[in-house]
């Protein structure tokens, strides 16, 4: 076991090596993939099977789960990757054996479920398993350590994305993962689905943009007036620490208040539950990362620069606009992205209050023992959060021009 | 011509500056000296009016610049900080355009200055206009620093410490080339630095400062000769002096008939650098030539400390 520790290199350093090290040589996450990959083969059911979409359901092993083409076709596949974890230092080699690892699997799970439910039976339920959900977490963690230690540029990430979500949404229009309980899930609600997709998004899009809206005038002002500053910050830093069923239920009053007794604000749609209230909370809560990272932002200009510039006659305006924002850019990204990511997954606890989002389906599912109805608002959310990580910390590293 | 008049800056009780006045005329380099805090940077901020004056008022070219609004006035002056202060967002090209663009001027005319000025500065224009400033080395980041302040053909520069952060070696060079590049354009320049020698290298006149007061502005030999006070004396160095004052001298002023042998010194040369070579070389006398290379006579050891202690 030596060998193992005092063999592995720090992440970054496989790249200074010759590309193809394909010595004899363990490397400790990928080790760690491997053996992952053999629980998940040989120790874990690959799917569920329920008789219903509630009652508790039973494993199928992968022995069990596929006709034998395919349970050959994933074991080659699956312990491919696992020898290239263990064995290959080469970044671009295991994100290849990686992305053909889940290429092959998600599939599979789905060509699984035609194969356990009995022909012409409608009741009959199959979800991915614990041997799915590890397969599928082996390859990722290998995929994502191999893209962190490529040092992707920006618009590269982007395109790695891009290409990963071609490929589920290909997955998704094949009918492949037809037969799943997921997709099941899917079909009795397409409607409502979308509608809450949209619902969701709407809130936390939108409270994002009034935050920013408001946010970044106050973070201004915030920067300019010394004594405000710490005010501000401090209120917003009080908003932040309230739980946000507490914050929902603390709007519910006022609202309440004003929709029955403000007939603009009843026409509006303004009431004590549902989206408004859903909104403005998620409003409050991304105020405070807008206002801090502008503070910040601005703060980190360089002295000699803002000199400079009023030296060289740029007016207030133009100093603000030309020098001290895009300057303090990336900062004020990194606060609308984690805003952004926030958002995403606070929405979710809007249905809670009737505000709609895919927290309907996971507290639906949750009221319902429907495990997968749980992830059928489960997913979206975290692979939107997912997309919005990705894409801003892009545009965060292409903002940051000359430094 | 700048005229500051009776200038004065208090913060609260504190004066930071106290009935300032001098004149520098045009196509002059005027050099701010003093101790740290005594009120350089401030005096030299009052006349773009990044500090407004508690009273008093500076004159350009005779007009109260209290009458100009403020950032046409500055677009007027160019200014050079410690620091240089380059916009790290922007290119080189987009830097020495800032006040250009400022102006309005088209886009034409903006590319050709920006070429001008590189060549001016000994930038390879096709290898710096698209450079970001942390992609150049202290000296390069200096020389922008300054063809950015130069951008809009100012007919004032001020100068706070532009030499600051450069290595010995460098900054010589670069104090050689502003006094050049100061000849060939005319500009007016206030300099601020900390270093009697840059002082005494660049100014016309000298100005120094102590405690927010204007001790004495004068010519460097005559700070040298009549210091107006034990501290401008303490300050000018003592030991240094009859080297100073050698090295404002040209050799023209100890020339002797006759000849000598050995390498000939050019008569432009200064009487310090004559007395050096002559040191070094251990002769009694050296040749004089102009630059034509026609002889002129000699320069002697007995000559040029004769000289020094006539004017000491
Ligand atoms: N905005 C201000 N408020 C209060 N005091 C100030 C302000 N700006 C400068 N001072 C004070 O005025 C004095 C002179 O400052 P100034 O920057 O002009 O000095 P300086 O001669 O340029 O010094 P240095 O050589 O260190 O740059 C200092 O004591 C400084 O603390
Ligand atoms: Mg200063």
């Amino acid at each position: 076991m030596n060998t193992i520790s005092s063999r592995t290199t720090a992440p970054g350093m496989s790249s200074l090596r010759p590309s193809l090290s394909l010595a004899l040589s363990l490397d400790r996450l990928g080790s760690v993939v491997a053996v992952l990959i053999g629980v998940a083969l040989f120790a874990c059911p690959f799917v569920i099977y329920r008789a219903n979409r509630i009652v508790a359901g039973e494993g199928r092993m992968l022995t069990d789960a596929l006709p034998p083409p395919g349970v050959l076709i994933v074991l080659i596949a699956a312990l491919g990757v696992a020898s290239c974890a263990a064995l290959v230092r080469n970044p671009l080699i295991r994100l290849a054996a990686a992305s053909v690892g889940l290429g092959v699997i998600f599939p599979a799970v789905g060509w699984s479920a035609g194969f356990v439910t009995p022909a012409g039976n409608t009741f009959a339920r199959v979800s991915p398993s614990l041997g799915f959900w590890l397969l599928a977490l082996s390859f990722a963690l290998l995929a994502a350590d191999a893209l962190t230690r490529l040092r992707l540029g920006p618009w590269a990430r982007i395109a790695a994305m891009a290409a990963a979500a071609g490929a589920v949404a290909l997955l998704l229009v094949s009918g492949a993962w037809n037969d799943l309980s997921l997709l099941k899930e899917y079909a009795n609600r397409q409607d409502i689905f979308w509608r809450e997709a949209g619902q969701h998004l709407w809130l936390a899009l939108g409270s994002m943009t009034a935050a920013c809206l408001v946010g970044l005038p106050l973070g201004i002002l915030a920067h300019r007036v010394r004594p405000l500053r710490t005010a501000i910050l401090q209120v917003l830093n009080i908003v932040q620490t309230i739980p946000s069923i507490a914050l929902f239920g603390i709007l519910i009053a006022p609202l309440g208040y004003l929709s029955a007794h403000v007939p603009l604000a009843a026409a509006l749609g303004i009431h004590g539950i549902g989206a408004a209230p859903a909104f403005i909370a998620l409003f409050l809560y991304s105020l405070l990362p807008v206002v801090a990272n502008t503070v910040t932002g601005l703060n980190q200009v360089p002295a000699a620069v803002s000199d400079a510039a009023r030296g060289m006659g740029l007016s207030a305006r133009q100093r603000l606009c030309q020098v001290d924002l895009p300057l303090a850019l990336p900062v004020i990204l990194a606060g609308i992205r984690i805003v952004l990511v926030q958002n995403l997954g606070l929405a979710t606890v809007a249905a809670l209050i009737g505000g709609g989002g895919f927290g309907t389906f996971v507290f639906q599912g949750i009221g319902q023992t429907a495990i997968d109805l749980v992830l059928l608002g489960a997913i979206p959310t975290v692979a939107l959060s997912f997309v919005a990580a990705i894409t801003l910390d892009a545009i965060v590293d292409l903002t940051r021009r000359g430094s | 011509m700048i005229e500051i008049e009776h200038l004065t800056k208090r913060y609260g009780a504190t004066i930071v500056v106290e009935d300032v006045s001098l004149r520098v005329d045009e196509g002059t380099i005027a050099v701010i000296v003093g101790t740290s805090g005594a009120g350089k940077s401030t005096l030299l901020r009052m006349i773009n009016r990044l500090v407004e004056p508690s009273a008093g008022r500076v004159l350009i070219d005779g007009q109260d610049t209290m009458a100009i609004p403020e950032d046409e006035l500055r677009h007027r002056i160019g200014y050079v900080i410690q620091g240089y202060g380059l916009f790290p967002h922007r290119t080189v090209a987009e830097n020495i355009a800032t006040v250009p663009r400022l102006l309005g001027w088209d886009k034409r005319r903006i590319a050709a200055r920006i070429e001008e000025l590189l060549d001016l500065f000994q930038l390879e224009p096709g290898e710096f206009a698209k450079k970001f400033p942390h992609e150049l080395s202290g000296g390069q980041q200096q020389r922008v620093g300054v063809a950015r302040a130069l951008a809009a053909k100012p007919g004032l520069l001020l100068m706070d410490e532009p030499f600051g952060a450069l290595d010995p070696v460098i900054r010589s060079k670069a104090q050689d080339d502003l006094v050049a590049i100061q000849r060939r354009l005319g500009t007016t320049i206030v300099l601020v630095t900390h270093d009697m020698n840059e002082a005494f290298q660049l100014g016309d006149r000298i100005a120094v400062m102590d405690q927010a007061r204007l001790l004495q502005y004068d010519t460097p030999a005559q700070l040298l000769t009549h210091p107006a006070e034990a501290f401008v004396e303490q300050l000018v160095g003592t030991a240094e002096r009859p080297f100073r004052l050698l090295s404002l001298t040209r050799v023209q002023a100890a020339l002797e008939p006759g000849a000598a042998d050995g390498d000939p010194i050019l008569v432009s040369e200064s009487l310090r650098d004559a007395l050096s070579r002559l040191i070094w070389v251990g002769r009694d006398a050296l040749p004089v030539v102009d630059a034509t290379g026609a002889a002129l006579g000699r320069v002697s050891v007995r000559g040029i400390l004769a000289h020094g202690r006539s004017i000491a």
